[in-house]
Order: C-alpha cells, then sequence, then structure tokens
C-alpha cells in the first residue's frame, strides 16, 4: 500500500511558474482525478512525483515518510510509475523486449524466455499481442497498454496516467478505463489527468483541481456538481481588466462553414472586420485542426473558408516548430511569408533581394515592435519573447485584413504578454479581423468582443449576457445548455 | 570567429586526413616523401598538370554545386552520377544523330541544352517519384544511377555506336559541337570559365533571391516553411530540377569538351566524389570551388604518384575518403550540445 502526500510544491520554469505551493494527496488504492486547464501545473506537479522535474520547494511524504525523488529509477523502486500519452517504448525492439528493458537480470534471458514472460504478463492484462511484433508497429492504444503493463512488471503499485485518454477512441477509452478499475480491485493507486469530466466522473473516487498552479480542491467524485468543477478550474475572479476594443464591427472578412477535418465537427463561424473573435476551450478538441485548414496545409473533409478580406496572415501556434524556421536569420524569416509569395516590390526587383531595402524595412519593423536582436542573428537564438514578437511583426507587417492567431502569448512573461496583447488590440482597432484561438481563459476574456468554446469539434458561442468565467468553464467541460 | 570556424574545419579536415595517409603510405614501405612529392608534381608541378587539375575540377564542381544546393532544401541527391550520364548520352544524341551537320553555332548550344535538360528530368522523375508517392530520393537517385549507367553501355553498343562499328564507344563529335579549347592550352575548353562562374551565381540565387530563401526554409524546417506558405513538394521539384540540371551539364561538357565522344566508364565517379566535394564545402557554393580543385587535384596527381614513386594509386581514394570522414566528422555538431 502506497499513501503520497505532496505539499507546498513550487517550481519556476525561467519566466513561468508552474507550481505555486500545489498540495496532492493521494491514498493508497483509491483513483484519484487530476483536473485542471491547460497549463496549470498537472503535468509538472506528476514529473516532480515521478523525478522528471525537481521542485524549488515543497515536501514529498510516502506513507508518511519524507523521500526526496531524484529520478525515474528511484520513484520505481519506490513503487511510482508513470505512463506517458504516449508511451515511450523504443520502436525497434520487440513486444517481449521492450517489456524486459530497464529490469537489470532479464535482458540475458533467451529470447524464447523473454517471450514466454512477456506472454504470462499480457494475458495477465488481456492484452493480445505478439512478444515479437516491433512496439513501433503497434496501435497507439497498444503501445500505451504496453507502456502500463511494463510500469506494472516493473513493481508499480502508484500508476500516473497523464493524458491516456487524449489520443485513445472511445471505445479504447471504455477498455482503459476499465482496466483502471481493475487495477484498483487489485489494491493499487491510480493518479489519472484528464480534461473529460464523464471520465473522471464514472471510475473516479476524488479528484483534485488545480488552477495556476496551485490546489483548489479536492473532493470526493459521488455528489460533486460538475458547475462547480467549472468553477474550480477557472476561478471566479471577475474578467481581467483592459476593455475589449469595442470599436465598429464592419462587414464579415472571414466566414467558415460547415468545415470538418480531424477532430472538427462542423465550425461555423464569422469574423467581422475591427472585430476579435476569440475562441476558448482545452487543447485537444480540435484547435490543431482548425490551426491546420486556416494555414491552408490541412485539406477540409467538408464545408469551406472564405476570406472575403485579404492578405491573410496567421501567428502559427508553435513558434519554434511551424512558426520559424530557426535556422534562418530573424530578417529571413520576417519576409519569409513575402518570399513564399515569390518576392516582389520594394524588397525585391528582378528576382534580387535588395539588401539595402530590407536592412531599412527590417529595422523599422523591429523597433515597432519591439524586437530586441540582431536582424542577421538565427531565430533560434531570439529569446521567446522576441522569437513572439517576431512572428506578430511578421503577420502584422504588411496590414493584414485577416490575422489568425493561434495563443499567441502562451509560455511568455508579463510584459511580452501584454505587449502582444495590445497589438492585436491596435490590429483589430485598424479594421482588421481578428480570429485568436487560445487555451488561456484570460486572454480570450481579455480580447475578445465575441467568444465561443472549442469543445470535442464544434463551437459553442458564449451568450453575450453570460460573459463569465464559470459559464465558459461549463462549456469548457461540456456543460452546454 | 566565423571565418575560423567556416574554413579551419574543412583544412583542418584536409591536414589531418594527409598526415594520416602519409603515415599510411610509409607502413606500405613507400617513401611518403616521394610519393607526395610525385603527386604535388602531377597535381601543379607544370602547366600541362595544372591545366589536368582544372579539367578534372569542372565536373566535380558542377555536380558538387547540384548536390549541395539539393542537400540545403533538405534532398538529398545521390544521383549525380547517373545525371551525368543522360547529360553525356543527350548531348552525344543530339550531336552526333540529330544536329552532326548543323551549322556552326547551333549544334554546340543544343547539345549543352539537351544534357542539362536531360539531367534535369533525370532529377525530376527522382521528385515525383517523391511528391506523388513518397519514394524517398535517396533510393530514387541511387537506383536511377544504375538505369543510367547502364543505359549509356546500351547505347554505345547499339544506337549510338560508331558508325564503323569497331569499339562500344559513339562516333567522335563533329567540330561544331565541340567546346573549343581556349588559345594557347592544351586541354582547358572553352566551358571552363563558365563553370567558373556558377558558383557565384548559385551563390546569388540561394542567399539573395526569394527562391533561395524558400529553398533554405524549406532544408531546415519544411513544417515551418509550409505553416509560411511555401508548397514543399514544388521546392523539391525545382531543387531536384536545377540539381540534376547542373549535373546533366557536367555529362555534356565532357563530352564537347573533354573526350568528343561518349563510352562507357566516361566518369571516374565524379557523381560520388562531389558529394564530398559538397561536404567538405560545407554545402556552400562559394566553398565549392576550393574543394573541387581539391579533389580534381588528388585525382590528377593520382596518376603520376603511381608511375613516378610506385605508389597504388588507391591510395588516394584513401585520401578521398579520409577527407570526408575527418570533415564530416568536425563539421556535425556534438551530440546534445
Ligand atoms: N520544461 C519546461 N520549461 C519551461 N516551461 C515549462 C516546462 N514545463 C512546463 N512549463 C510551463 O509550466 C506551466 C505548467 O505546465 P504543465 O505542463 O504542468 O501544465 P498542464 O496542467 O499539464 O497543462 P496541459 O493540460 O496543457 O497538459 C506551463 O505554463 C508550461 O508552459
Ligand atoms: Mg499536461
Amino acid at each position: 500500500m502506497l499513501r503520497v502526500e505532496l505539499r507546498d510544491v513550487g517550481k519556476r520554469f525561467g519566466s513561468t511558474l508552474a507550481l505555486d505551493g500545489a498540495d496532492l494527496e493521494i491514498e493508497a488504492g483509491e483513483i484519484h482525478a487530476l483536473l485542471g486547464e491547460n497549463g496549470a501545473g498537472k503535468t509538472t506537479l506528476v514529473r516532480t512525483l515521478y523525478g522528471l522535474v525537481r521542485p524549488d520547494r515543497g515536501e514529498i511524504r510516502l506513507d508518511g515518510r519524507e523521500t526526496r525523488i531524484d529520478s525515474p529509477a528511484h520513484a520505481l523502486s519506490q513503487g511510482i510509475g508513470l505512463v506517458h500519452q504516449h508511451a515511450v517504448l523504443a520502436p525497434a525492439l520487440t513486444v517481449a523486449e521492450n517489456l524486459a528493458l530497464g529490469e537489470k537480470d532479464s535482458l540475458w534471458l533467451p529470447p524464447a524466455r523473454l517471450a514466454q514472460r512477456a506472454r504470462t504478463l499480457l494475458e495477465a492484462y488481456d492484452l493480445a499481442l505478439d512478444p515479437e511484433t516491433p512496439a513501433g508497429e503497434l496501435p497507439v492504444a497498444h503501445q500505451q497498454r504496453l507502456g502500463i503493463v511494463r510500469a506494472l512488471a516493473r513493481g508499480a503499485r502508484l500508476l500516473i496516467l497523464d493524458e491516456p485518454t487524449a489520443v485513445l477512441a472511445p471505445s479504447e477509452v471504455d477498455s482503459l478505463l476499465e482496466l483502471l478499475v481493475r487495477l484498483r480491485g487489485e489494491g493499487r493507486t491510480v493518479v489519472f489527468i484528464s480534461h473529460k469530466l464523464e471520465e473522471v466522473t464514472a471510475v473516479c473516487d476524488r479528484v483534485t483541481v488545480l488552477r495556476k498552479g496551485r490546489t483548489v480542491a479536492t473532493r470526493p467524485v459521488a455528489g460533486l456538481d460538475p458547475r462547480e468543477l467549472g468553477r474550480w478550474m477557472v476561478g471566479v475572479d471577475p474578467p481581467p481588466p483592459g476593455e475589449p476594443p469595442g470599436g465598429e464591427v464592419g462587414s464579415v472578412a472571414l466566414r467558415a462553414v460547415g468545415l470538418q477535418a480531424g477532430l472538427l465537427r462542423g465550425v461555423d463561424l464569422t469574423v467581422g472586420e475591427g472585430e476579435i473573435f476569440a475562441v476558448a476551450g482545452i487543447d485537444g478538441n480540435g484547435q490543431a485542426p482548425l490551426e491546420e485548414v486556416f494555414a491552408g496545409i490541412r485539406s477540409l473533409e467538408a464545408g469551406k473558408i472564405e476570406v472575403l478580406r485579404s492578405p491573410l496572415a496567421l501567428i502559427p501556434g508553435d513558434r519554434q516548430r511551424t512558426g520559424l524556421v530557426l535556422g534562418l536569420a530573424a530578417e529571413e524569416n520576417l519576409i519569409l511569408v513575402e518570399a513564399a509569395r515569390g518576392g516582389s516590390e520594394p524588397l525585391f526587383r528582378w528576382g534580387l533581394l535588395r539588401r539595402s531595402r530590407l536592412r531599412e524595412s527590417v529595422r523599422e519593423t523591429f523597433s515597432r515592435f519591439d524586437v530586441q536582436g540582431e536582424p542577421a542573428q538565427p531565430a533560434a537564438t531570439l529569446s521567446g519573447g522576441n522569437q513572439q514578437r517576431l512572428l506578430l511583426a511578421r503577420a502584422l507587417r504588411e496590414r493584414p485584413a485577416v490575422l489568425v492567431a493561434i495563443n499567441p502569448t502562451r509560455g511568455l512573461d508579463l510584459a511580452a504578454t501584454g505587449f502582444i496583447r495590445e497589438e492585436l488590440r491596435r490590429a483589430a482597432r485598424s479594421g482588421t479581423a481578428v480570429l485568436l484561438v487560445s487555451t488561456d481563459l484570460d486572454e480570450v476574456l481579455e480580447l475578445g468582443n465575441r467568444i465561443a468554446v472549442l469543445f470535442r469539434g464544434r463551437l459553442y458561442p458564449v451568450e453575450a449576457g453570460r460573459r463569465t468565467r464559470e459559464r465558459i468553464g461549463e462549456l469548457m467541460l461540456g456543460q452546454v445548455g | 570567429m566565423n571565418v575560423v570556424r567556416a574554413w579551419g574545419v574543412p583544412v583542418g579536415a584536409v591536414l589531418v586526413a594527409s598526415a594520416v595517409a602519409a603515415i599510411l603510405l610509409a607502413l606500405l614501405g613507400a617513401p611518403p616523401l616521394e610519393a607526395v612529392r610525385a603527386l604535388v608534381g602531377g597535381a601543379v608541378g607544370d602547366s600541362l598538370a595544372l591545366e589536368n587539375t582544372l579539367v578534372r575540377s569542372s565536373p566535380l564542381l558542377l555536380i558538387g554545386l547540384a548536390v549541395a544546393v539539393s542537400f540545403r532544401c533538405g534532398i538529398w541527391n545521390i544521383g549525380g552520377e547517373g545525371q551525368l550520364y543522360v547529360g553525356a548520352l543527350a548531348a552525344t544524341a543530339i550531336a552526333t544523330r540529330a544536329f552532326g551537320s548543323a551549322p556552326p553555332g547551333v549544334a554546340l548550344p543544343l547539345a549543352l541544352g539537351a544534357g542539362m535538360v536531360a539531367g534535369a528530368l533525370w532529377g525530376g522523375l527522382a521528385a515525383v517519384l517523391r511528391v506523388t508517392r513518397g519514394v524517398s530520393e535517396v533510393l530514387s537517385t541511387i537506383l536511377l544511377n544504375f538505369i543510367a549507367v547502364l543505359g549509356v553501355a546500351y547505347a554505345v553498343h547499339g544506337p549510338l555506336q560508331e558508325v564503323v562499328a569497331t569499339y562500344p564507344q559513339s562516333d567522335a563529335l563533329a567540330a561544331t559541337a565541340r567546346l573549343p579549347l581556349l588559345p594557347g592550352t592544351l586541354r582547358i575548353h572553352a566551358g571552363l570559365p563558365f563553370v567558373f562562374l556558377l558558383p557565384f551565381l548559385l551563390w546569388l540565387m540561394l542567399f539573395r533571391t526569394a527562391a533561395g530563401l524558400r529553398l533554405r526554409a524549406v532544408g531546415l524546417s519544411p513544417e515551418a516553411a509550409r505553416y509560411a506558405g511555401i508548397s514543399t513538394s514544388r521546392e523539391t521539384v525545382r531543387v531536384l530540377l536545377l540539381s540534376g540540371g547542373l549535373a546533366g551539364l557536367a555529362g555534356a561538357i565532357e563530352v564537347c569538351g573533354v573526350t568528343g565522344r561518349l563510352f562507357e566508364n566516361l566518369s571516374p565517379g565524379y557523381g560520388f566524389t562531389a558529394i564530398a566535394v559538397a561536404l567538405l564545402a560545407r554545402l556552400h557554393p562559394i566553398g565549392v570551388v576550393p574543394a573541387a580543385l581539391f579533389f580534381g587535384a588528388l585525382a590528377s596527381g593520382s596518376g603520376a604518384m603511381q608511375r613516378v614513386a610506385h605508389v597504388p594509386s588507391v591510395t588516394v581514394q584513401v585520401v578521398e575518403a579520409l577527407v570526408i570522414l575527418f570533415s564530416v566528422g568536425f563539421a556535425l555538431p556534438r551530440r546534445g550540445s
């Protein structure tokens, strides 16, 4: 039996305070849900318990004894196992070899013995897999299950699952939940991170809600009011100051009708000139396909996007991966969209880049958007805030009529966040139609003229009279109506 | 600091490789100093040696550029050799069959143009396979090499064989289809100055045009390039056309400027050595010039080394291989840093 307490855990990553005195108390033999908005600190908290994150402060108690856990190996030796959403397996090794990995003696066993051992383990957990298949060839659900079996085989009595259901199909979710119930029956303890309320109510005994790195509440699940849960998640503070850009909304500049792609199940929206239309919601409800269809890199299965005013500019959601070409100079990134269109006057003449024009234009843009750095510096060496300013500058440089911005301030400090939000507001004031997709509720409340919540691939508009955290929190958890 | 980084690694690689090779020579019982003297003499010792080195550098330079631009775009064109062969084949076909008796000033440009187009199409084939079917260009270009080399063998035994049908080779190209020698030289053809101009043009293309920026963006981060509105498929096709065209031109120039006819084994592996040239140049078009000259000198000096110092010329291949190993080894960032 294992009883775990985390007390007053704090952890800072650069300018972000990921954990700000979080508590977590897990009884032996329960399924304990961990709930909270994106960025609330759930992953960081369980990673401290698994020895992957070293907390700045706070203590961990196992069965009442204070313990320092400084590596996953140490965590495992204490009976704590963690399985990532995409289980970390060696893709080229077989199922049997993966199960043997990390066990000191078993890699020396002959293959036949390994396979036999694997078969016994797999059968014990109803996993009909061929021990000889390379793990990389298994479907995601099986890889995840294999990760769980491996953690159990290494003696995990407390199993932590970080958003395991986000990558699963509904029927696979059911079978995973059944497995959790069964593990509880065997006397094991489970920590289950999820954004899906009905999964939590279906199998969990107690739930802890985190908000902005702090523990808001820990309660038994039975008899819990979902509305209250939503309120804990998003808080009841008044909406942040700074008024939404309440200017004149002009004619429609961007319209989407019945968008279907991947998770998207028919999204309709319109954005008017001078308006910020903000889409809130927890990641994984269709944000990725929404971004991809507006970026033009994913084709629609149904529906259409009408761009009635152009140009359309995009601020991609991942500045390091999809936003910037990190190996190119900052200035080259700045003109990449222009280069993609072929390169025309005034920056190019007869196809050749005009260096003096470029330098001039870049200096201007850098000072206008307050980008700290040298134009010729590789984008990789800029700080996160400056990388994001660079992306903002690239998008706003050519005065777009429509701007699609995805999580434009994710992971930034207060100064950079404030600057970028003000620029978005200013763009709207000058007539740009802004579609903002953000998992940051403050941002959505602060910027959106109109707000809608993306839940399971559909958009639920927030009624004009109910523009509160509570209402948005409810919609984020699927409490429609 | 930048200069040191840019030049230090390749120069260091060459020096270390040479030192290791000298030790190898000594172990083989050959007097290293004499061997090196013969090698250098054969490469740059007199004007004929020098001309020889320049002429051998030309295909290395062209294909080195071809490899460098494609690698910059993240496309691993290993097919320079095959593209060279189809270029030579097309140039020969035009010059000896289709336009053999065309007036001066027509046959030569046509032959060179045909070589370029043929090489481009050969590269384009790999691009189409990759873009439509997802076939890795590494695989397809390697396989296309075999087809091209065997295609040339077939041609010189069959349709393009000389009229007298004695040897498996084509007829000699008419003088109107040949690159004239520069006055006062024995081997330097009129194409060479142009070839040495190309690195500058490619540098301009890569670093001073929108097309070059797109190409490098795709090579560095295809994802971010796509989000910026660049079609990675289109860039793949373009760069393989360009890359294949350069290698095809190299083949056409070999036929029109150096050998005067087509035969099997036209190239002593220029297409493969050129990969080493591009890597030693760290994929920089200007850097390709010294790198190509270096490998050209090795190639032209190795014969003399064998003749004079009785060192087997394969040791030169060992040096080439060592240079590649060291330059690639030094150039790659340390893991985890
Ligand atoms: N290694 C890291 N370096 C910098 N910042 C980090 C790091 N790990 C987490 N953060 C930041 O800490 C905060 C909390 O992140 P965490 O991943 O714990 O949230 P979460 O509750 O798991 O969110 P989600 O529901 O999106 O998974 C976020 O602002 C995140 O950007
Ligand atoms: Mg998380």
